[in-house]
């Protein structure tokens, strides 16, 4: 998982009015949203590395056929307890294959982290009061999982033999080693 | 029942772990208390009217007695000695101090039992008939399915965060006891023709502020689909549910807005997730699989399919003979029965049970049914493995411990929810008109003339106590500050007896607690005035609607005359 350090990170938002503008420079790093792809994709070079800003309430498939163009697709928590994001990552994912980034912004809290990690994002904006620490524990508490997910989609009982005594043993091992959990 | 392997035992030991990290950073103030709501919520732990309330749960009410006696320990230890069965075959407890909650999970953890996805706007734990594996009248024993799905829907990632509650029940009989048109998803079980196995799948049913009864999405899925079938509605529920107006957010209420468009995107999924996805057929329940896990459901050691036929027994006693006719069931097997332990008495809230009761349970558990017991979804616990030459004997231990009462079908055998006494949400109490109206009818041979009947009573509309399904329902609401009770009569929970699922309909206004018992006894009278030979309650209330039971109970009104 990738922690995003927002002052270090090169993507940035279109400046200027919200909606599609007149004309849309193709800067590198542009992160548009979808009205604002609209008014640029027939335009934008190849080459030039562009990512989406997604609603959740805007459908993956709609773009479905854009995607091989994007290097990156922001999905938004407007609450982390709409869940409405998680579908549309595994989407990406496991339908469109989509290979470029997956980031999750909005209200990212670290309690999210196992979910976005296994619904398929690889990155994430923290809300700023939010400890990296706390996110990375979040995600070390599990053995491993009864259903697939966009990393293996096998669920434990399509694993190979002995791949759930292997991750049992694995956890015993781990507390009885002393971890802190 | 199903055996908990080193896998399973740790996962719920990492539960707790992954639980105490989250209570530790709240009471830490790391957390702050709008976070880490949905995250207790998602391991049963409620705020309530007192103090916090946890929902354990026992998935498919499925419990044997080393955790019943576990959970009175913990009743004893942490809470005020007793707990509540629910209607979705839970437990609850009400008095034990979030702070301690953490360590509460780890003694559940010890007995392979958790709290998980017991409450919040996830997939629910999922109900099933008391009687499974052990009824005469099942064609599939639901549980090794039931299982495979309780293990997919745990921590799914993708459905944690769902508009709001998803509740599935499953059975796998030709009656149906688990009330699964009133689900968001209803499973019935059966076998094709060609004797494939295969689901039923309903969807969209629930109670609630709308009463909506499951529409029928698929009359024969294949056993093996169904994880990837359920998957497609959750994920298109998941995306097109409602979700800014929490009264508007179940599956149900996107069922009926979108009709046919719901389920034409539900078939459209499910093609998807086949056709198109990354190893999209990954879910596809192996037969390999089905087995393993149908072998922690073999009969317990020393049930055997033919057992010892017994003698008529000796006992003589009329209560025996009554608690024969009502607490006993048939069994598949010969020479076994499965036997209710009533959890309905005067003195006590319907599915209430102390730490004692429990251990009591546990051992009659461990003596009479190889340790194993059933929550039923009327609040009651079921033996399912008793021998038919026991029968006289657990009769005797059975009301020593106050489990006896001979009224399982009858009207003081009711469902109710805590009510205003414990639950935040409710607009009135539920407890104290349950126990009204168990003293009121406690003749039993008024009760054996009334016959079978179900009263269901709710103290708000969020229904937990199922008043819609009810022969007679009653709902707690709440009008200026005060405690009001609205009547309904006919409803429905898709049993043969009480015939296809539908909400009861109201009678008039409501009445105030007062008056509730007495307008109860006058809907009783005029059955019994109307009835004709040997006609049920609800079979009356079909035949002559609800007109002739109006008159008798507003004669019975006099608070609500001086507050109009």
């Amino acid at each position: 998982m990738k922690f995003i350090d927002l002052p270090k990170d090169p993507w940035h938002p279109l400046g200027g009015e919200d909606g599609p503008p007149v004309s849309i420079n193709a800067d590198p790093y542009l992160l548009l949203d979808l009205s604002q792809w609209h008014a640029a994709r027939a335009a934008w070079p190849a080459g030039v590395p562009v990512g989406l800003k997604l609603a959740n309430d805007q459908d993956v498939e709609s773009i479905g056929a854009d995607l091989p163009r994007f290097a990156l697709i922001a999905l938004h928590f407007p609450k982390w307890v709409d869940g409405r994001a998680y579908s549309q990552a595994r989407l990406l994912r496991s339908r469109y294959r989509f290979p470029g980034e997956v980031r999750a912004t909005g209200e990212v809290l670290v309690d999210m982290l196992p979910l976005l990690q296994r619904t398929g994002f690889d990155a994430v904006v923290l809300r700023a009061d939010q400890s990296r620490d706390a996110a990375e524990r979040a995600l070390s508490f599990f053995p491993g999982h009864y259903q697939g997910d966009v990393r293996d989609n096998r669920p434990l009982f399509a694993q190979p033999p002995g791949t759930a005594e292997r991750l049992a043993n694995k956890a015993q091992e781990f507390i009885s080693g002393g971890a802190s959990i | 029942m199903y055996q908990y392997t080193d896998f399973d035992r740790q996962f719920v030991h990492a539960r707790a772990a992954q639980f105490r990290d989250q209570l530790e950073r709240n009471l830490a103030g790391k957390l702050g208390e709008d976070e880490f709501r949905p995250l207790r919520l998602q391991n049963g732990w409620y705020i309530q009217r007192h103090a916090p309330m946890l929902r354990i749960a026992v998935p498919y009410g499925e419990i044997s007695s080393r955790q019943l006696r576990t959970l009175g320990r913990i009743a004893r230890d942490f809470d005020r000695g007793y707990g509540h069965f629910t209607t979705r075959q839970n437990l609850q407890f009400n008095w034990i101090p979030l702070v301690r909650s953490a360590d509460v999970m780890d003694a559940l953890a010890a007995v392979d039992m958790h709290g998980i996805q017991t409450s919040g706007n996830c997939i629910r734990n999922i109900t099933s008939d008391a009687l499974a594996g052990v009824a005469p009248d099942e064609v599939v024993d639901p549980r090794p399915y039931i299982e495979i799905l309780r293990q997919w829907s745990t921590l799914h990632p993708e459905f944690a965060f769902l508009p709001r509650k998803f509740k599935i029940a499953v059975t796998g009989a030709r009656e149906d006891r688990a009330a699964i048109a009133w689900h968001d998803i209803g499973l019935q079980i059966l076998k094709n023709d060609a004797g494939a196995i295969g689901f039923k799948v309903l969807v969209g049913g629930g109670m609630g502020r709308t009463p909506v009864i499951g529409s029928v999405a698929r009359e024969f899925l294949p056993w093996q689909q169904v994880l990837l079938y359920i998957e497609a509605i959750v994920r298109v529920y998941n995306r097109y549910g409602r979700r800014d107006n929490m009264y508007k957010a179940r599956i149900k209420i996107l069922v009926k807005a979108e009709g046919q468009k719901f389920f034409d995107a539900v078939e459209a999924e499910f093609a998807h997730i086949l056709k198109d996805d990354v190893d999209g057929a990954a879910h596809l329940i192996s037969l390999a699989e089905l087995e393993r896990v149908k072998r922690s459901f073999e009969l317990p050691a020393g049930v055997t399919e033919a057992g010892a036929p017994a003698a008529p027994p000796t006992e003589t006693a009329p209560a025996f003979r009554r608690w024969l006719e009502r607490n006993v069931h048939g069994h598949r097997l010969s020479g076994y029965r499965a036997v209710t332990l009533s959890l309905k008495r005067a003195g006590q809230a319907p599915g209430d049970v102390t730490a004692d009761q429990m251990d009591a349970a546990a051992a009659i558990a461990d003596r009479f049914s190889h340790g194993e017991l059933r929550v039923t979804h009327d609040q009651n616990l079921v033996l399912p493995w008793v021998q038919e030459r026991d029968l006289a004997e657990l009769w005797q231990a059975a009301r020593e411990a106050s489990f006896a009462s001979p009224n399982i079908g009858l009207f003081t055998d009711m469902i109710a929810c805590p009510g205003g006494d414990f639950c935040g949400l409710a607009n009135a109490r539920s407890i104290p008109i349950a126990a009204e109206i168990t003293e009121r009818f406690a003749d039993l041979d008024e009760l054996y003339d009334i016959g079978d009947i179900d009263l269901h009573i709710s103290g708000c509309i969020n229904s937990c106590g199922h008043h819609h399904s009810g022969h007679i329902g009653i709902l707690g609401v709440d009008k200026d500050g005060k405690e009001w009770y609205q009547l309904s009569l006919g409803g429905s929970d898709g049993s043969t007896l009480s015939g296809p699922s539908v909400p009861g309909r109201v009678i008039g206004p409501s009445f105030a607690a007062d008056e509730v018992t007495d307008a109860i006894e006058a809907l009783i009278q005029t059955y019994k005035q109307q009835r004709a030979a040997n006609e049920r309650f609800i079979d009356t209330v079909r035949r002559v609607g609800i007109e002739p039971f109006k008159g008798p109970a507003n004669a019975v009104r006099h608070s609500t005359a001086q507050a109009a």
